[in-house]
């Protein structure tokens, strides 16, 4: 596999790996496990913004003039990319207020 | 025969590593069904596989696939290195052997 084929599959292996993460963080915070939520938060970071960088190399390859040919695969890749940055956004947030309604 | 099914959120780039899979089962010689269908789908097609392999998007669902499945099958996560080179060999190879020490 090369090319576009492979940059898409990065992306959704990347991203989809976050996504484990992040629900395995969520997880932990409601058995009150704060401490492996968070690393768990850290761990999905990093998938993600490993997906990040491969999504942005073929955007600044765009703009230097060499374009990537359109495919479902690859708009498949960013329709994940995509939920998984708003699912960490959400996650994030209710693992917060978790922590601050058990404690009030 | 041997029965490999595949799981992820819509089945979509699973498909697509299914796809690989079988071109080299094909090429191998090998007598293997392998499927791939959305987490929704798992409850109608579990029974029939040896394996079940969750992609790495759905990961977090391993628990929950084995208590479905009554522990009675090995369950697996895709390796992600593998999963984003579509790697269908490794992803095979790695599942027969599993199949095997089962076995």
């Amino acid at each position: 596999m090369e090319g576009n084929e492979l940059i898409a599959f990065q992306i959704i292996s990347n991203v989809g790996m976050a996504k484990s993460k992040f629900i395995a963080g969520l997880n932990f915070a409601k058995l009150n496990d704060y401490v492996n939520a968070e690393a768990a938060i850290i761990e999905g970071q990093t998938f993600l913004t490993a997906g990040h960088k491969i999504h942005s190399d073929i955007i600044q390859q765009e703009a230097q003039g060499h374009k990537t040919e359109f495919s479902l695969l690859l708009m498949h890749a960013e329709d994940q990319f995509m939920t998984v940055e708003t699912l960490k956004l959400i996650i994030v947030e209710l693992i917060a207020m978790r922590k601050e309604f058990i404690r009030v | 025969m041997k029965n490999i099914l595949l799981v992820c959120n819509q089945g979509m780039s699973t498909s697509f590593l299914v796809e690989k899979m079988k071109t080299v089962a094909k090429n191998e010689n090998l007598a293997i069904h392998i499927w791939a269908v959305s987490d929704a789908e798992l409850n109608d097609n579990w029974e029939q596989a040896d394996i079940i392999l969750l992609g790495p998007q759905v990961g977090y669902l391993k628990a929950n696939t084995e208590k479905v499945v009554q522990h009675s099958k090995p369950v697996e996560v895709i390796d992600f290195v593998d999963y984003g080179r579509a790697n269908g060999k490794a992803v095979l190879d790695k599942a027969l052997k599993i199949i095997e020490a089962k076995g």
